[in-house]
């Protein structure tokens, strides 16, 4: 049934409607929401039997799903930028242990300077953690992934991220299908650990070890990451058929069948790009989108396919490698190999907006050669800004904190979201 | 059940690490000690005994019984001893001292009530030893001196045992009963008491087959200092009018009692003057309350029952019914001067607490004994110049007090036997002090403490009734549990959590302590850090 609601809303009710054992959660913008949602369903009986444990930071709630889930019961997170560097050591115990925790990772911005809106900087910095990341393009595929979330997790053993953008699904209020708890329990069996605590028949979990078997371990590790790419597209297969939509997978094309240029991004900025194809698509235009809703593993056959007849991509993403360049970028770049001109482009940094205007003209740029491919490129930067800045630095002396000499620069007292 | 690989071990299997190996210092127990313990005249182990009460129960048994491994008087002492444990104690610093002493009365009232009796005497060793004095040090000498194996003789001058237990401090602090138990239970283990029995020269009662003596006559004679006085005027000595009291001889006062000094004695006799009908009792004294050697609780209860102070005043002529007092002023070094003011007293009687004096005719013309301002002068092991003949209590140069007495009683035991057996005085273990800043409070929870009750004012000021009561097991529980044990392991578990190599061992049942398993110690210090009671220290590896 639709129901117009909060996009954090939608996920409390649907993780509910999954049956956790334990929550253990720590508050954070944009995540809060979810986990008060979930707490007051835990408090008011209408999520039993569960354990909500209100601890004292991220790495508390990182570690006590580690103890839950070791114990053999469903456990679930949810945190967002600083909250996950804080529990970034916790984060490689669950995947090394191959504990089936299922988090929501609100996606937010990393300080300093702080800045609490949407870009992907914290989801990124733990692209190498050994968790799979899942990402949403709207709050109804974010719900849906919850529920596809427990189920692959618990086949493979390994730990799962939903990742949704902050404030821009999290705060949103449109139309969700919350899964029914009746159909999410035909869909998701019972969590059955893949082993019991049992004081009878101790065991030492995560205890040393030595160079003799760390190597196996890790192998392991990437090899169960490359068996759910097989994985994945058959469980939203089996979501499909039981929900009857399609939600997850490991890429989604968008009016790519003939298409010479495609548009590559992750999570809810697809539906801005959708737009701005179809315009181009109406001048004539042979222009498409690739979701990718998979970034850990690195679903790389599935993009090489998908791009196959592409002579030119442009990766759109809200995160980079300061000092390197685009992240999603440099892993297409390893999918495609040579062959197709590969535009960087960073856009939506601490929430600034990605509007169909500065995308219209970005692709125009591209579409005309404007685009120095092998420079890194920053949507909507203020040029003279940095420009002002760099020189202020050229001239030596002590420049001070770049945030402090542009906000002053600009003439605003705090910044703000535009 | 199918185990991932290299994930899920044996259990034990980081035990192939010896951690320990990478360490360069060592934690390490021990025990500090307790500044109770520490500031405690008869050396009693005060946090041990307070961790022993804090289980109730059958723990109280085993408190008393630390007690009096130390001290044979815990009920006397719950009543009398001005607890310098208290004044010591590091909870002081954090809300309030511990009530050391009401525990203290609580066990020592218990024992009483079941009838808990004193630690046998050891076998007979053939020796004699002559104590005079049945005072607290006297009494606790011979205590001790029967747990060596010693047969004591205890000659005493007056007619009842207690010395001033007895004759010094009024019953409403110490009833009677409570102070003839605890010396029946003394006595109770072969001590010969003989009574109106007075020394006259210790060598001619030595010579009576006695090994060796230890002195303890107390100071009992009240000092006079010269007031000029009329014929009618009515003027006695503070621990006469106690003593006579006690005998069964109430001394008249009138209605109007004066007392002339600032000691606990004085306090005590203008409370008895009250109790004995006095409409007005007033301790005149030359100095301020600052400079009052009396303890701080006499002066409150006295002055809660109604006694007046007449502060930097001088007696200078006493007629019949009335005083002549003259106004004194500090001068920069503090010291008391005339002003030459005058003023009138009525006054029908006073009593004069200018402290006391010891007969010491026994020891005259004894070979090496030294009498210096009063007192007899005695070693480190409390024996005189004299060989064999040793010397406590008030008439050694100490702060006279019961404890303090007690504490040499029990000190002169000790050396009395180890000079009878030819050995090498008994040398305490130095041990560091636990100060404040050893502890981790933060793990303690808040707990004010717990007041004893009193006597209503005017329900005690016509009687002799006991004016401070006792706790109950409630109370003496709650009170024993706000020991910080500090310096002592108290058996919390916090080492054995925090240790990060599991190198801590629980020894087993609750109450046993820890050891540090040295194969696994790396030495990260951070049970030392997180040791509440400051009980574990770092202690470098020779390298």
């Amino acid at each position: 049934m639709l129901e117009q609601l909060e996009g954090s809303q939608a996920i409390a009710r649907t993780v509910a409607a999954c049956r956790p054992e334990v929550i253990s959660a720590y508050p954070i913008s944009p995540q809060t929401h979810i986990v008060e949602g979930l707490s007051d369903l835990v408090r008011a009986g209408d999520l039993a039997p569960c354990e909500y444990l209100m601890v004292e930071s991220e790495f508390g709630a990182m570690s006590a799903c580690i103890g839950a889930s070791a114990a053999g019961a469903r456990a679930y997170t949810a945190t967002a930028s600083q909250g996950l560097l804080y529990m970034a050591e916790a984060l490689y115990n669950a995947s090394g242990l191959g504990l089936p925790i299922v988090m929501t990772l609100a996606n937010r911005a990393i300080g300093a300077p702080i800045n609490i809106w949407n870009d992907h900087s914290d989801a990124m910095s733990q692209r190498d953690s050994g968790w799979i990341q899942l990402y949403a393009e709207t709050n109804q595929e974010a719900a849906d992934l919850h529920v596809q979330a427990f189920r692959l997790a618990e086949r493979i053993s390994l730990p799962v991220m939903v990742c949704m953008d902050g404030f821009i699904l999290t705060h949103a209020y449109e139309e969700v299908d919350v899964p029914s708890p009746e159909r999410v329990d035909a869909y998701l069996p019972p969590f059955e650990p893949r082993q019991v605590l049992d004081p009878d028949e101790p065991v030492t979990i995560g205890a040393m070890v030595g160079p003799e078997a760390f190597t196996e371990v890790r192998y392991l590790m990437h090899a169960k990451q490359l068996e759910a790419l097989d994985l994945i597209p058959s469980i939203a297969g089996e979501f499909e058929s039981a929900f009857g939509r399609r939600s997850g997978g490991l890429v989604r094309g968008y009016r790519i069948e003939d298409a010479e240029t495609v548009v590559i991004a992750l999570g809810s900025v697809l539906g801005t790009i959708e737009e701005v194809v179809d315009e181009l698509r109406e001048q004539g235009v042979r222009i498409g989108a690739l979701a990718i809703k998979c970034f850990r593993p690195w679903p790389s056959q599935e993009i090489r396919a998908a791009l196959s007849d592409v002579g030119r991509v442009i990766v759109l993403e809200k995160a980079f490698a300061v000092g390197a360049g685009g992240i999603v970028g440099q892993n297409v770049r390893l999918a495609l190999g040579g062959g197709a001109r590969i535009h960087d482009v960073i856009g939506g940094l601490g929430g600034r907006p990605i509007t169909r205007r500065s995308l219209r003209t970005l692709l125009e740029d591209v579409l005309a050669d404007r685009l120095e491919p092998r420079l890194l490129h920053f949507l909507d930067l203020d040029h003279d800004v940095v420009e002002r800045e760099l020189e202020r630095l050229r001239r030596g002396g002590r420049p001070g904190p770049h945030a402090e000499n542009i906000v002053r620069e600009l003439g605003i007292v705090a910044a703000r979201p535009h | 059940m199918e185990r991932p690989f290299a994930i899920t071990l044996e259990v034990g299997s980081s035990l192939a690490n010896k951690t320990g190996t990478w360490r360069t210092e060592r934690a390490v127990y021990i025990d500090r000690m307790p500044p109770c313990n520490d500031a405690c005249p008869a050396r009693e182990d005060v946090q041990r005994w307070l961790y022993e009460a804090e289980e109730g129960g059958a723990g109280y048994e085993r408190a008393w019984r630390r007690i009096v491994a130390d001290n044979p008087f815990p009920a006397v002492m719950g009543r009398v001893c001005y607890h310098p444990c208290e004044t010591a104690c590091n909870r002081g610093e954090l809300d309030q001292a511990v009530g050391i002493n009401s525990v203290e009365r609580f066990l020592g009232d218990v024992a009483i009530e079941h009838g808990w009796e004193l630690p046998a005497a050891a076998a007979d060793t053939g020796k004699r030893v002559l104590v005079v004095g049945a005072g607290p040090s006297g009494l606790a000498a011979a205590y001790f001196l029967r747990r060596h194996g010693h047969a004591v003789t205890i000659r005493e001058a007056g007619p009842m045992s207690g010395g001033m237990m007895r004759f010094g401090i009024p019953r409403y602090r110490l009833p009677r009963e409570v102070l003839e138990a605890e010396v029946a239970r003394i006595l109770d283990l072969g001590v010969e008491l003989e009574l109106d029995r007075k020394v006259t020269d210790v060598e001619a009662a030595m010579g009576e087959g006695f090994d060796a003596a230890f002195l303890a006559v107390g100071a009992q004679i009240g000092k006079r200092a010269y007031v000029p006085a009329g014929t009618a005027a009515h003027v006695i000595d503070a621990v006469s009018m106690l003593r006579g009291l006690e005998a069964g001889d109430e001394p008249l006062l009138g209605r109007r009692v004066a007392v002339y000094g600032g000691g606990d004695t004085a306090m005590d006799a203008a409370r008895t003057a009250k109790r004995l009908g006095a409409a007005d009792a007033v301790v005149v004294y030359r100095r301020t309350r600052e400079q009052m050697p009396a303890h701080d609780v006499e002066l409150e209860e006295a002055e809660e029952e109604g006694v007046m102070m007449r502060w930097l005043s001088t007696v200078r002529r006493a007629d019949e019914g009335r005083l002549v007092l003259e106004r004194m002023e500090l001068d920069e070094t503090g010291f008391p001067q005339p002003t030459g003011e005058l003023e009138e007293l009525e006054a029908d009687a006073l009593v004069l607490a200018l402290g006391q004096e010891c007969d010491l005719s026994l020891v005259e013309g004894v070979a090496g004994i030294e009498v210096d301002d009063g007192v007899v002068g005695v070693g480190p092991n409390m024996m005189t110049g004299h060989a064999g003949i040793f010397a406590g209590g008030d008439m050694v140069p100490a702060e006279r007090s019961v404890t303090v007495a007690i504490g040499h009683g029990r000190r002169a035991a000790d050396n009395v036997d180890a000079w009878l057996r030819g050995a090498a005085a008994p040398a305490t273990p130095e041990r560091e002090l636990a100060g404040f800043e050893t502890l981790n409070t933060w793990y303690y929870a808040d707990a004010p403490r717990t007041r004893r009750p009193r006597l209503d004012a005017v329900r005690r000021q016509s009687n002799f009734e006991e004016v401070v009561q006792g706790h109950d097991a409630s109370t003496a529980l709650f009170e024993a549990r706000r020991c910080l044990s500090c310096g002592n392991c108290f058996s919390c578990d916090n080492c054995y959590g925090v240790c990060p190599d599991n190198a801590v061992v629980k020894l087993g049942r609750p109450g046993e302590r820890y050891e540090i398993d040295y194969d696994y110690c790396k030495g990260c210090g951070i049970c030392v850090a997180e040791c509440p009671s400051g009980a574990i220290q770092m202690v470098p590896e020779e390298i």
